[in-house]
């Protein structure tokens, strides 16, 4: 078994950033967060998780353009290294690799609470 | 839409404003952000949380989204997101602890300063500890009755010139009615506590033995208020214990002294002899704590007890301390209000009425007495009710405020000679300041330096008051009768002595810190290093409050020794001293006579007399009210006083003096309906009253045959009041006036003729002087923690004083050389160094001389008979603070005078 060292809340907001691409900054992760899972979360939450991430060697980031909404202030987007996309397809593969051992899978039996 | 340069510092073309009327975020929650978070961060993260804003803003309301909006901004508040603060060097660890070490040297080498810092610390620390143990226990009373928070004492408020009188005591159906006629009483109790019915101090052995003790403590109890305070029972039924006639519930330690280990429910007790009517045990209670406001041993149910015919239903004498238990939530203020109109209404006024007063005139006499009750609660009885006649024993809130106040201002004395020692000395440390700021410490570090070193002192005095206290401890508590002890267990006493040790420290090393840490490094450097030695008004202004502080503690203590001499050597209308006073003679029965026959046949006796009315504390006392012979019975015009049953040789015995008329005559057997009453009474009942007859609302007549001069029978704190003898019997006190000084060999007499007639009883005496002192044994004690804190002041202030003067004789030692080179006396060197301090003192000495006489006046005003202040205190309490500061300056003057000059030259 690999060690993917990557959280479940961390997992949810580095595929958010790779989903958003271009407008992957915190505000935009946590909005997003919050209406894919609906769970709430404050932007700080979201923001000290990417710098974890971004210490990680998972994501990058620099400064983008300011709109007018945020008072004419820049904003930082992520974006995902290739490192960071590699430890997310190894989450994916590891879990899959679960799913097709778990015997009630294959019988169509799924009864999970 | 318009868009316009932004004028914050980037200037960069990113940065535009848009000028709209977009709603704008709270600027306080901004304001928050900019102060802790990242500088690298602060621009996308405002950025970030304004897009959230607007969005909500938009989406749901205005308040919303600024309530979001400081939500979003304490969600920043994470380490990743903090500033790192510059200021903070990374071996922070090493720094500090150079600091210790700093401090430590610097205490270690000026080891007579550090000393008097230290020593001076500790005693205020000392007084600190103690007086807060006291309060402590003082503001405790009663809490630890379950309830105590919905129990209620009612108190009987009337106005009599102008004077708020309070009183306790309440006809026996009072309780009852109470619990009866309002619904939010949940329970209702009462106790007796009154001599007249043999509560107090009784003779008692336990049924089928024949040996008496002597016991206090009794009391007349309702089951219902056992209930209410939920004693603690350790044999018996709690519910039951006192619910048959006759019944009697022990604390502990009382069954152990009768009935060692066994369980006594059950047993009988015989109190005075009286085997025809045998207690029964019904259970045994915990002591009462110490911080109960009630103190019994013995409590009498009062279950199918009268005193007399009816007396369960008379509303006309009143005996009974009454207390409640209110449902939870209940308004008192209203309850009390209805309380007062139903009680007063129902009762009181038909009871009145029934002696001829009419509705309307019983009225008019409450309002203008504004009669009414009050709900007192439990918790407040032991502090709030000094002015209450039965109360007087306990404490007082004003005390409490006063010894907290005189505690403070130790500590700040104490806190005073730190600062005053620290920037006086400060030209010792000038060029370490100097030093350490050349080489880059910011003036940040130099102040958390000095704290740091002033917190290391607070924390060693804690550690040496600590030990102090505990030493003194003892002291303290026969000094303040009281237990109190060290709460080691508790877990809260370490970190409250540890934060208050800082706070302490921080708090005397404040001005200190800044004032060295102020130095500019270039002057101290050059060697202008004489900042702080000459004396800076603060360090006076300081000085005179130290000393303005202990002369007004000195004046304080004298006034209180003043008043205490003028009530005890101030005429008092009977003579006290060599009277010894026997107790427990009634269990003579009949013998009585011969007993005194036979006491009077022991040489030096010159006089005994049988009577338990006395003009000491404790004994009995009897308020009637009484009419002229064919007067109305009514309230207007009734006199009330005091109804003593005395016997022939009453007058004698005690040396009070007839004014008029004449004594008691044993031969006169018209002398059985006879009276002498006092001045008091005399005057209000009109004067001329020899001959007169009077009445006290009974059938029985009295003819007044002498006026005998007024004498002290209650506190000094009130006026003499009415006052009345008439001949009985029925006594257990017989008080002796001997002539004789040899007081252990007359005793030893004593006993043997006591032995003859009563083999089974140990004697037991007191002297009247002595009870009578004890009487005001508040007002000596007192006086004994005034004169110990006001010594506790004086020493922290001179060790002040001490170490300020010998800091000055060190620094002009240079110009006391040239001085003494050129030829000056030593004369003129000693008055060079002591007047400066001398002028200090002075000023203190004006400046508390109003304080301090207006502080005691108001103490004083207790008293009703009272010294009046008079010059001679002050100028005696000042002259004491000057030859205490002139020794403690001396010392340094005398030495710096007889120098030789060459020692401080030579150096040059």
């Amino acid at each position: 078994m690999k060690e993917t060292r990557l959280g479940e809340f961390e997992e949810v907001i580095l595929l958010l950033a790779g989903i958003l691409g271009e407008e992957a900054y915190a505000f935009k992760i946590a909005d997003e967060f919050e209406s894919q899972t609906g769970r709430a979360v404050s932007i700080g939450a979201v923001h000290s998780t990417l710098e974890r991430l971004e210490g990680k060697g998972f994501l990058k980031s620099e400064m983008g353009k300011s709109t007018a909404e945020r008072g004419g202030r820049r904003k930082r987007i992520f974006t995902l290294t290739a490192f960071g996309k590699k430890v997310l397809k190894e989450s994916r593969d590891f879990k899959m690799s679960l799913w097709q051992q778990y015997p009630a899978f294959a019988t169509d039996k799924l009864n999970i609470a | 839409m318009a868009t316009i340069p932004c004028l914050c510092h980037r200037q960069t073309e990113h940065c535009l404003i848009v000028k709209s009327n977009q709603p704008i975020p709270p600027k306080l929650a901004g304001r928050l952000l900019t102060s802790f978070l990242r500088d690298d961060l602060l621009e996308e993260v405002l950025g970030d949380l304004e897009e959230k804003f607007q969005e909500t803003a938009k989406t749901k309301s205005l308040f919303r989204a600024k309530i979001n909006y400081w939500y979003q901004a304490f969600n920043y508040l994470r380490p990743f997101a903090w500033r790192k603060s510059k200021a903070h060097p990374l071996n922070q660890y090493d720094m500090i602890q150079t600091y210790f070490k700093i401090g430590w040297r610097s205490l270690v080498k000026q080891k007579m300063y550090s000393a008097i810092k230290v020593g001076g610390f500790a005693i205020g620390i000392t007084a600190c500890l103690l007086i807060s143990l006291y309060i402590k226990d003082e503001m405790s009373y009663d809490l630890h009755y379950p309830d105590s928070d919905r129990i209620y004492r009612v108190l009987g408020v009337i106005t009599e010139e102008g004077d708020i009188k309070r009183g306790v005591a309440f006809p026996a159906p009072m309780g009852p009615a109470l619990k009866e006629d309002f619904p939010e009483v949940e329970k209702s109790g009462r106790f007796n506590g009154s001599e007249l019915f043999g509560a107090g101090s009784n003779e008692v052995r336990p049924g089928g033995e024949v040996e008496n003790s002597y016991d206090e403590g009794f009391t007349y109890f309702d089951q219902e208020l056992m209930d209410m305070l939920q004693f603690k029972f350790i044999h018996g039924n709690a519910a039951r214990a006192m619910d048959q006639p006759h019944s009697i519930v022990i604390t502990q330690r009382k069954a152990e002294k009768y009935f060692p280990n066994e369980n006594p429910v059950g047993k009988t007790l015989i109190i005075n002899n009286d085997e025809g009517k045998p207690y029964t045990i019904g259970g045994v209670i915990e002591n009462f704590k110490t911080t109960s406001h009630i103190q019994f041993d013995f409590l009498i149910s009062t279950k199918g007890l009268e005193f007399w015919q009816g007396e369960q239903k008379n509303w006309g004498a009143s005996n009974y301390a009454t207390y409640i238990l209110v449902h939870p939530g209940t308004n008192i203020s209203a309850l009390e209000q209805k309380i007062s109109d139903g009680i007063i209404d129902k009762y009181f006024l038909p009871m009145m009425t029934q002696s001829g007063m009419s509705v309307a005139d019983v009225k008019t006499y409450f309002k203008e007495k504004n009669a009414h009750l009050e709900l007192q609660p439990l918790n407040k009885i032991h502090l709030f009710s000094s002015d209450i006649q039965e109360d007087s024993n306990r404490g007082d809130i004003r005390f409490i405020w006063i010894f907290g106040g005189i505690a403070l201002f130790i500590l700040l004395i104490a806190i005073i000679n730190f600062i005053n020692l620290s920037t006086a000395k400060s030209a010792n440390r000038a060029k370490e300041v100097g030093l350490r700021k050349v080489v880059g410490s910011f003036r940040s570090n130099i102040i958390n330096q000095f704290l740091i070193e002033s917190i290391l002192y607070s924390v060693l005095s804690f550690g040496v008051g600590i030990i102090l206290a505990r030493v003194l401890l003892p002291y303290f508590n026969l000094l303040s009768a009281k237990s109190l002890s060290f709460p080691w267990q508790e877990w809260w006493l370490f970190p409250i002595i540890m934060g208050a040790a800082v706070l302490i420290g921080i708090l005397a090393g404040l001005y200190p810190s800044f004032y060295l840490s102020s130095f500019q490094p270039i002057q101290v450097l050059k060697g202008d290093v004489s900042r702080g030695s000459k004396s800076s008004p603060l360090r006076s202004g300081l000085v005179i409050f130290q000393f303005t502080t202990s002369i007004v503690l000195i004046i304080g203590t004298f006034v209180i020794y003043k008043q205490m001499d003028f009530i005890l050597n101030r005429k008092i209308g009977f003579e006290k001293d060599q009277v010894v006073m026997i107790q427990g003679a009634n269990t003579l029965g009949n013998q009585m006579n011969t007993f005194k026959n036979e006491l009077l046949t022991v040489p030096h006796v010159e006089a005994v007399s049988v009577s338990d009315y006395l003009p000491i504390k404790g004994t009995k006392r009897n308020q009637n009210q009484f009419w002229n012979e064919g007067d109305n019975h009514n309230q207007d015009n009734a006199v009330a006083g005091q109804f003593w049953l005395v016997d022939y040789d009453y007058i004698k015995t005690m040396g009070m003096k007839i004014a008029d008329g004449r004594d008691f005559k044993s031969d006169m057997t018209t002398d059985s309906t006879a009276m002498i009453i006092n001045q008091t009474m005399a005057k209000e009942l009109g004067g001329n009253v020899i001959g007169k007859r009077i009445t006290n609302g009974g059938d029985r007549l009295w003819v007044i045959i002498g006026v005998v001069e007024d004498f002290h029978f209650e506190s000094m704190r009130e006026h003499i009041g009415s006052l009345c003898f008439v001949l009985g019997k029925d006594a257990s006190i017989i008080s002796v006036k001997v002539s004789s000084t040899n007081m252990s060999d007359f005793i030893a007499s004593m006993a043997e003729v006591l032995k003859k007639f009563a083999p089974n009883q140990p004697i037991r005496f007191a002297f009247m002087d002595e009870s009578y002192a004890a009487m005001y044994a508040d007002v000596q004690r007192m006086g004994n923690i005034f004169t110990s804190f006001a010594v506790f002041a004086i020493i922290v202030a001179c060790l002040g004083l001490f170490a300020l003067s010998a800091f000055m004789v060190e620094q002009r030692s240079k110009e006391i050389s040239i001085r003494l080179v050129l030829g000056a006396p030593f004369r003129s060197i000693f008055n060079l160094l002591t007047l400066d301090f001398l002028k200090l003192v002075l000023i203190a000495i004006i400046i508390s001389v109003p304080i301090a006489w207006y502080t005691m006046q108001k103490w004083l005003q207790d008293f009703t008979y009272r010294i009046e202040i008079s010059w001679d205190v002050f100028v005696i309490a000042g002259m004491m603070a000057i030859i205490i500061a002139i020794l403690t300056i001396s010392y340094q003057s005398i030495k710096a005078a007889l120098m030789n000059p060459v020692n401080s030259l030579k150096n040059e």
